[in-house]
């Protein structure tokens, strides 16, 4: 069984339940999927949406569309907004060497739950998409 | 038998970029207010961020140079898996219960 979500919206904070509130959708009409699968790849999600909202520009003027796959072998999403170049280039895997750090592990903890995270931009758009193969 | 010095606190829901910062202020004005002591009932929390977790370790140092320690119980799958994959399980070790955190400080 697949499905397709979309959600149109601005990238703010209040934004993001909204993205949680599909995700848990998603997870409601796909019985089968693994609830450990979904966890994580909503975990990502959140976090790179969340990227966005803090990174993104204008600051708050920033809409973004996100797009949902639910498909036999995996998860896929692609998260794309029309804000400025992110500016961040790349992003590693590492966690903030400093434990006592209160920020820098969002994007690291997406790498760690994905098996695919992409950026690219293309015209005016960013582009992020996000691939967890099922297990 | 719950110390005057310690406060339970219990966040509900998703502690993600919209609640953090309310999280956050409500353990700098427990520590202001006297009570470095703080335990963190996460058993109604459904889903942390890493927004969540900053406001998890920021008032980790509030109460911590305030004299105290802050502790979590109760921790939920979701949030579990996060702080392993964030190595945050080695500061912040999850208790069973609160009465567990609240034991021995």
């Amino acid at each position: 069984m697949t499905g397709e979500y979309v959600l149109e919206g601005l990238a703010v904070p209040e934004s993001l339940n909204l993205l949680h509130d599909l995700l848990e959708r998603a997870g409601r009409e796909h019985p089968d999927l693994d609830g450990a699968d979904l966890m994580l790849f909503e975990t990502a999600v959140i976090e790179v949406a969340g990227n966005v909202v803090e990174h993104g520009r204008p600051h708050g003027g920033v809409a973004w569309t996100f797009r949902l796959a639910v498909l036999p072998d995996r998860l896929e999403a692609t998260l794309s907004d029309s804000g400025e170049e992110y500016p961040g280039g790349t992003w590693g895997t590492a966690m903030p060497d400093d434990p006592m750090q209160e920020t820098g592990r969002g994007l690291p903890l997406a790498t760690a739950v994905l098996d695919d995270l992409g950026y690219r931009r293309t015209g005016e758009s960013n582009h992020w998409t996000m691939l967890r193969r099922r297990g | 038998m719950t110390d005057p010095s310690t406060a339970v606190l219990q966040p509900t829901g998703r502690l993600n970029m919209v609640a953090a910062p309310a999280f956050k202020h409500l353990v700098e004005e427990t520590v202001a207010s006297g009570q470095a002591r703080i335990v963190v009932d996460l058993g109604e929390v459904t889903f942390i961020d890493s927004s969540g977790l900053g406001a998890l370790i920021s008032g980790l140092k509030a109460t911590r140079q305030a004299g105290g320690d802050l502790r979590i119980a109760d921790v939920p799958e979701q949030v579990m898996t996060v702080l392993r994959l964030t190595n945050l399980d080695r500061v912040l070790r999850a208790h069973t219960t609160v009465a567990d955190a609240s034991d021995d400080w």
